[in-house]
């Protein structure tokens, strides 16, 4: 991690937990909706196959003319999926028919009261993306930012900082939240994308379920289970950027109802663009694990995983030294490794019971030029569903979270006192979905009460409501509160700068401020989602939230120090929670499955953000950095073409409004993928990123000016075998 | 922008081009947008009506209102228009096909065939017992359906829509189903049991 002046800490959360969720590790919409299921399904799936299309160009309008000889190839099977067609079939030729099947999870997303959205393995593969926050690029909402080789700034609906501080990431059920700086570090949260099953994001406060970090949204990453990744897989691939990455998994059976897996990755990436030549930004990670599922087709299952990772990220620190009195710039390689271990039990107690046991350890490892960190995670979930009368569907929930640390200092001017801490939290959440008219209309009230070391207990409450006018429509609204409770950054810290040495050494040092609280979050949103024909979909999100106690810097005080020497002005500015004010937007994200060898997705996202010092000028630079560092527009357009001979070719478009604070410009971009299966069991794809520019700057954050993030391009070839 | 990175002239005009493109690309092939395969529901719908033919009603002949065989979906319904389309114009049983879209169990008993839509899975118990030798055909693709004493269960092998037959519960309801049902039935449970 880096930290320096210009990486404020922002809204968000710190120590908190990941619930769970019945069934599938928290298929999100069921504990944020209920149960009933929905119109979607008539949504068809773009099938694999298709007719002629001669082409593969980056265009769009290339593509124009050339389906016209497409659709008349077709007409004439056309005819075969029509009923009496299908009618005229027997028994056995129907089962041996293949068909498109329909999504599961679209019905219910449709059902959601909030505003989420699902990237499916599908959509993941086809974004040609090998890490999670570039894959987020794709939702409506998110603002992904690269800042460098591995560091990424994350925000949803706005704070997007170097951090990542405003979401909560869960993977399987794992909270990756570090209590040090409540913040996600992507570098150490690689997963193997071809396990990823799918990756569920709510835009909005999740507090009532997902506790203190879920104060702008949640990320939810979902992996396979292992009786979907039986076989073999083999990657090897490599490009100028993505310089070699290989990948390895094996799956089998014991028995009949015991599955798993096991996997092995390692990758290389190079650095991103440097005016300066000064190429420190080179990122090595090397990691394997496993996941086990015993599913007894009856009314337990279990589950156990596990992962170790070991790995190197090139960074460029400014340190600064008391004696002599100096400040610089230093490469050097943050070491990170670490590994856990999660449990899950869920059993159905009858029809209308069932319960979740989840328990995980998490060890992470750091140890850079700036500092390091050991931390050791143990947490422990519960989770119930109980219909005790005919029209409520409860769900409640306790949890307990440990998580001692050790900082480890390299130099005297950063250090986090005490240097070992232990930030534990205790949580309860209970929340009623009441069917007000089966169907039709009904309303979801809960709450989470959850205690933090820092600001003991905060109360997250939410009240929403559903309305399904038709099958094919959702009405949806919610009124949720959500805190940021402080992390070890907000009261430990002390982080030391060098300003000058004349007339005498000054340092300039940010405090952690014990007394700093919690951010508040009251988050007011609405949304629409219809079906408007049996392949147009379109999900439209508003919301108005209203923030206050947001992170500022405090009222400086001067101090001289002499230990160690030699004498030094020292300028202390602590935190302190000096900024309020609200954003609002909207996102709207048609799809259309326009064709069974054409899908286009698109989004558009509109953000305001008004924030302002609650008292004098305090908090004013704070408030205009966050306002600088979101963008106001981002439009995002994205076909899949399934072409002839099996080629794949997934263009995606991207427009970011530019971010004052960050002296980053607006932007248009595209990357586009090429897949090709040339064998059953082979894919060759090649995948260009950034291909606009040479290289342009998205996010400030690593000393010594902005980098660029260069157009690239690699290759991949998977080998899978379904080990029949 | 700072250090010597290169300024964008073509922002302002590249997502303007790119929306005009998009929007005439699709209106383009929006309209010859053609389905190869068949989607799963369009194959359950005429498995839906298939049933129809090769199974036998004995007895007990649900009590339906005037001279028709209804087919009912029970709940959230999957199918869309699909089903319309499969069952209009047909008859079975020498009686023209209605098809019935209901939301109470209650309103079941009046079905030939009945498919119970996955939103049901919570009360499905409640729906079976209420069904209890009523003649129904009961029919989903909620998991563990034939287990918990449902008569027919799609369920997916691979690409292909297959079908699970719990025949003892079809035989307490004194329905016959014919061989042909059961041989290319993706397994048949004989024993009687209605699951947990």
């Amino acid at each position: 991690m880096v930290l320096h002046f210009n990486s404020h800490p922002r809204l968000s959360s710190s120590p908190s937990r990941g619930d769970i969720h019945p069934k599938t590790q928290l298929s999100v919409s069921r504990l944020v909706h209920g149960p009933i299921r929905a119109a979607l399904r008539r949504f068809p799936q773009t099938s694999s196959t298709l007719a002629p299309l001669p082409l593969i160009s980056f265009a769009f309008l290339l593509s124009l003319m050339v389906p016209l000889q497409n659709g008349r190839a077709q007409e004439v099977d056309a005819d075969k999926t029509a009923p009496r067609n299908l009618k005229q079939l027997s028994l056995e030729q129907l089962g041996n028919l293949e068909v498109t099947t329909v999504s599961k999870e679209p019905e219910e997303i449709q059902r959601t009261a909030a505003a989420i959205y699902v990237l499916t393995h599908e959509d993941i593969r086809r974004s040609g993306a090998t890490s999670i926050p570039e894959v987020l690029r794709l939702v409506p909402g998110v603002e992904v930012a690269q800042i460098d080789s591995s560091t990424w700034a994350v925000g949803i609906r706005g704070f997007g900082n170097s951090f990542s501080k405003s979401v909560l990431v869960l993977i399987d059920g794992r909270n990756v939240y570090t209590p040090l700086f409540a913040g996600v570090d992507w570098k150490l949260q690689n997963v193997m994308i071809e396990d990823v099953e799918r990756i569920e994001v709510i835009r909005g406060p999740g507090g009532t379920i997902w506790g203190t970090n879920a104060v702008n949204g949640v990320i939810n990453i979902i992996t396979k289970n292992s009786k979907d990744t039986q076989g073999t897989l083999v990657s090897v691939g490599g490009g100028n950027v993505d310089q070699g990455t290989g990948e390895f998994r094996q799956g089998g059976k014991f028995g009949r109802n015991i599955n798993y897996r096991v996997y092995g990755m390692a990758f290389g990436r190079g650095p991103q663009f440097h005016s300066d030549h000064d190429n420190f930004d080179d990122w090595q990670l090397g990691k394997g694990g496993f996941r086990m599922d015993w599913d007894n087709r009856g009314s337990d299952s279990f589950t156990v995983q596990g992962d170790l990772y070991k790995g190197g990220v090139g960074q460029r620190e400014n340190l600064a030294f008391y004696s002599p009195p100096a400040s610089i710039n230093l490469d050097g390689t943050e070491h990170v490794s670490g590994g856990n271990i999660l449990g899950r039990w869920s059993r159905k107690l009858g029809e209308a019971s069932d319960f979740q046991l989840q328990a995980y350890y998490d060890r992470t490892y750091r140890l850079g030029p700036q500092l390091g960190e050991t931390r050791n995670t143990f947490d422990i979930d519960f989770l119930h569903q109980w219909k005790v009368l005919p029209r409520q569907d409860i769900i409640w929930g306790l949890g307990a979270r440990w998580s001692p640390s050790d900082f480890i200092q390299t130099v005297a001017t950063v250090d986090f006192l005490p240097h070992h801490q232990s930030d534990n939290i205790y949580s309860a959440f209970a929340q009623d979905e009441i069917a007000i008219v089966r169907d039709k209309l009904s309303a979801t009230i809960g709450s989470k009460f959850e205690h933090n070391i820092y600001t003991g207990w905060e109360t997250q409450p939410t009240a929403r409501l559903l309305w399904t006018p038709s099958p094919h429509q959702t009405v949806w609204a919610a009124v949720t509160r959500a805190v940021r409770s402080p992390s070890r950054l907000d009261e430990d810290l002390q982080l030391t700068g060098f300003l000058t040495t004349s007339p005498l050494p000054v340092f300039l040092r940010v405090a952690g401020n014990p007394r700093f609280v919690s951010e508040t979050l009251l988050g007011y949103e609405a949304g629409y989602r219809t079906l408007v024909t049996s392949r147009l979909y379109v999900d439209l999100s508003l919301f108005r939230n209203k923030y206050n106690d947001l992170t500022s810097f405090g009222s400086p005080t001067l101090s001289f120090e002499s230990s160690p020497p030699p004498l030094r002005l020292v300028v202390t500015i602590p935190w302190a929670n000096e900024v309020k004010g609200n954003t609002e937007g909207f996102e709207i994200a048609p799809n259309w499955k326009a064709a069974s060898w054409l899908e286009l997705k698109a989004s558009y996202s509109y953000l305001n953000l008004d924030l302002a010092s609650k008292s004098g000028n305090l908090g004013t630079g704070m408030a205009n950095t966050d306002e600088g560092s979101s963008p106001r527009h981002e439009l995002v357009i994205q076909p899949s073409f399934n072409l002839p001979k099996r080629f794949e070719l997934d263009p995606t478009y991207r427009y970011v409004s530019a971010l004052p604070a960050q002296a980053v410009k607006s932007y248009s971009t595209m990357d586009v993928r090429v897949g090709w299966r040339f064998a059953e069991q082979m894919e060759l794809s090649v995948v260009g990123n950034n291909l606009f520019q040479p290289q342009r700057a998205e996010f400030g954050g690593d000393p010594g000016g902005l980098l660029g993030i260069k157009r690239s391009v690699y290759a991949r070839i998977i080998w899978t075998s379904d080990g029949k | 922008m700072r250090h010597g990175l290169r300024p964008n002239f073509q922002h302002r005009l590249i997502p303007l081009a790119g929306l005009v493109a998009a929007v005439a690309f699709f209106l383009t092939t929006g309209l010859l947008a053609q389905q190869p395969k068949p989607n799963e529901y369009q194959v359950k719908a005429t498995y839906l009506y298939n049933f129809g033919r090769f199974v036998k009603w004995h007895g007990t002949v649900p009590v339906s209102k005037g001279d028709s065989f209804p087919v009912c979906v029970l709940g959230r319904d999957p199918f869309g228009p699909i089903l319309d389309s499969t069952l209009a114009g047909e008859t079975l049983d020498d009686k023209p096909v209605a098809l019935r879209r209901i939301s109470k169990p209650q309103e079941a008993g009046e079905c030939r065939i009945l498919f119970i839509s996955s939103t049901e899975e919570k009360r499905l118990k409640e729906i079976l017992v209420a069904l209890d030798e009523s003649g129904v055909l009961t029919v989903s693709d909620m998991p563990g359906f034939t287990r918990r004493g449902g008569m027919i269960q799609f369920v997916l092998e691979g690409d292909k829509v297959r079908f699970e037959i719990n025949l003892a519960s079809a035989e307490s309801a004194r329905l016959v189903l014919s061989s042909e049902l059961l041989k290319v039935a993706a397994s048949v449970k004989r024993n009687s049991g209605s699951g947990d």
